[in-house]
């Protein structure tokens, strides 16, 4: 089977510093693969190492079969790169951005232009094309680093944090695209600190946390992994700190956590901790204005793994 | 992709970059100010009051623009394309870094062409200057851009994010080298003891070959161009080895040995400023 990427014990330190600590995973053709982790985990570093812009202290990758220490340039004709920061040029226009990375490329000039318009139409920029970029929008600036990095028809495609700081309405433009790209055959690597974000778009999900992979797995397997997780999440007409320390006392919960005008109860037995909820608002003369019974999400599998525990 | 058809693809690249960068540093005030400004006011505070050839005054002219034009551009745009991270996404296309640098390097020749052909014409419309030798005006004007450019991208190496951080170490040079170059004072009237430092001076040679095209001369005109494609190597290779020493980039760095074990601390503040996290 040809994997896409392949990380063979990727490490890299800063000075003595561990960043990336001998990490192995393997990302199959065609798949979204989410690099989920808390900022400085080290996502960005190993995305570094994969493109060939840091070079790793031991271990090697591959892309497409490609050594990224021994054939780097001819493994970066395959992927393109949108990296954390929207890395445009600003005295350019939309258009001559794009015609530059599709020169650098070597995408020929009339296949440059046909799919050049069509890319800039995709993401809703080809109306301002001739205008400069230090114009536009957060959002259109990051819809422009995408379109760059897709206009030589790369078969991989690196996100690093490609939401990040966006309004909800490009958040969706952009992850709508990657599904679409992801349909048409373009294998998705995805960093990520949002884990919504994975939940909804990643086939696999690897967590990685103080450099180190804590597990790879669909983001379901994931939380099948800790089912005795489970939770009801309940809103009262009145909500005081007295409830709250009222429902620490139920005998099955072991966690109340406050979210926003919600109550969540964490407990390993939902039906038993209804009734005893039940009985209290009855006693209590209390009002439940909503209530919703949850599986493990993958936020909790992350806090898990990542120490942070839940509740 | 055999070596030919590589090669063809890293120049076209080198070009592409090149009238990337033209259109977007030429009109930068850094550029303008070191690349045009500066040497003009040079050359008045040298010219003015003084009664001084039309022909000299030409070729000092030439030369000073020539150090000053090449040498600016590089180290404005290196340092300016590692502070937008623009540099990064070149650096992620399937070229080699040596192309980047070569883009740079013809940016910086056609910026300082186009402007050292300004005092040219100046000294044959209105002063009345005659070209004599317009070989050596040719050869002197392309391998003195060439030198001074690389001498700015030997500079620009550096791993800095300001360019006037690289500026003001590069004027530490270019200054005294005005001084030293016969420039101001023809070569044949200098002090002997003065006329040996000025042989380790690229400028030296630059002036040289301008003097000679307007029927002045003290060297070798073969010697003059053999001296500053001598330098240009030296700057570039120094430039090069200043890059590999601070890369950390898969196709430019060298690898890095293993820390030791009693080393190893995991996740801290970050050992060098500007590691990404």
């Amino acid at each position: 089977m040809e994997y896409a990427v392949e990380s063979l014990g990727l490490t890299k330190y800063y000075g003595r510093i561990l960043a990336v600590d001998h990490i192995y995973f393997k990302v199959r053709n065609g798949e979204i693969f989410g690099f989920l982790g808390p900022n400085g985990a080290g996502k960005t570093t190993t995305i570094r190492m994969l493109t060939g812009l840091t070079r790793p202290t031991e271990g090697t990758a591959r892309i497409f079969g490609c050594d990224i220490l021994k054939k780097v340039i001819r493994a970066r004709r395959f992927f393109g790169v949108v990296p954390e920061f929207s890395n445009v040029y600003d005295y350019l226009s939309a258009w001559d951005n794009l015609m530059f990375m599709g020169e650098l490329y070597r995408v020929p000039k009339d296949e440059r232009r046909v799919y050049g318009r069509e890319l800039l139409e995709l993401f809703g920029l080809y109306e301002r094309r001739h205008e400069k970029v230090r114009t536009f929008s957060k959002g259109m600036r990051r819809r422009l680093t995408i379109a760059m990095a897709l206009i030589h028809r790369p078969r991989l495609l690196f996100l690093d944090e490609p939401t990040s700081g966006l309004d909800v309405r490009s958040t969706i433009v952009i992850r709508n695209i990657i599904r679409r790209l992801n349909r048409e055959g373009v294998t998705v690597f995805l960093t990520t600190h949002n884990i919504e974000e994975a939940n909804v778009l990643c086939d696999r999900v690897a967590i990685i946390y103080r450099g180190r992979i804590v597990a790879i797995d669909s983001p379901e397997r994931l939380k099948s992994t800790i089912e005795s997780v489970q939770s009801i999440v309940v809103a009262f007409d009145k909500l005081s700190p007295r409830v709250l320390d009222d429902l620490r006392s139920i005998p099955v919960v072991h966690t109340v956590r406050k979210e926003g005008d919600k109550v969540r109860l964490y407990t390993s037995s939902p039906p038993d901790a209804l009734e005893e909820l039940f009985d209290y608002v009855r006693r209590n003369g209390l009002k439940i204005i909503s209530i919703n019974t949850l599986g493990p999400s993958l936020e909790d599998v992350f806090l898990k793994l990542t120490g942070g525990g839940v509740g | 992709m055999n070596v030919l058809e590589r090669i063809r693809w890293e120049i076209g690249a080198s070009i592409s970059i090149a009238r990337r960068y033209m259109r977007i540093y030429y009109i930068r005030p850094g550029t303008i100010m070191f690349g045009l400004m500066f040497p003009l006011f040079m050359f008045l505070s040298f010219a003015v009051g003084r009664r001084i050839p039309a022909s000299m005054l030409i070729s000092s002219l030439i030369s000073i623009t020539l150090l000053f034009s090449s040498s600016s551009v590089g180290p404005m745009i290196l340092p300016m394309e590692r502070r937008l991270k623009t540099i990064e996404r070149l650096l992620v296309a399937p070229i080699s870094f040596y192309s980047i640098l070569l883009g740079v390097i013809l940016c910086s020749m056609v910026y300082s062409i186009s402007i050292s052909i300004v005092p040219v014409f100046i000294g044959l419309l209105f002063l009345g200057v005659e070209v004599v030798d317009l070989l050596s005006l040719a050869v002197g004007i392309f391998f003195s851009s060439m030198c001074f450019a690389s001498l700015g991208m030997m500079f620009a190496s550096y791993p800095t994010e300001y360019p006037g951080n690289v500026t003001m170490a590069l004027n530490f040079l270019r200054l005294p080298l005005l001084f030293i170059s016969g420039v101001f004072i023809p070569l044949e009237n200098l002090p002997d003891w003065q006329r040996t430092i000025a042989f380790i001076s690229p400028l030296t040679y630059c002036n040289d070959l301008m003097r000679r095209s307007v029927g002045g001369g003290y060297l070798n005109p073969v010697l003059d161009a053999a001296a500053l494609l001598a330098f240009t190597i030296l700057f570039l290779v120094a430039g090069m080895k200043i890059h590999v020493m601070f890369s950390d980039t898969a196709s430019t760095s060298r690898p890095v040995r293993r820390m030791p074990e009693y080393g190893r601390r995991r996740h801290g503040p970050r050992g060098r400023p500007g590691s990404p996290a």
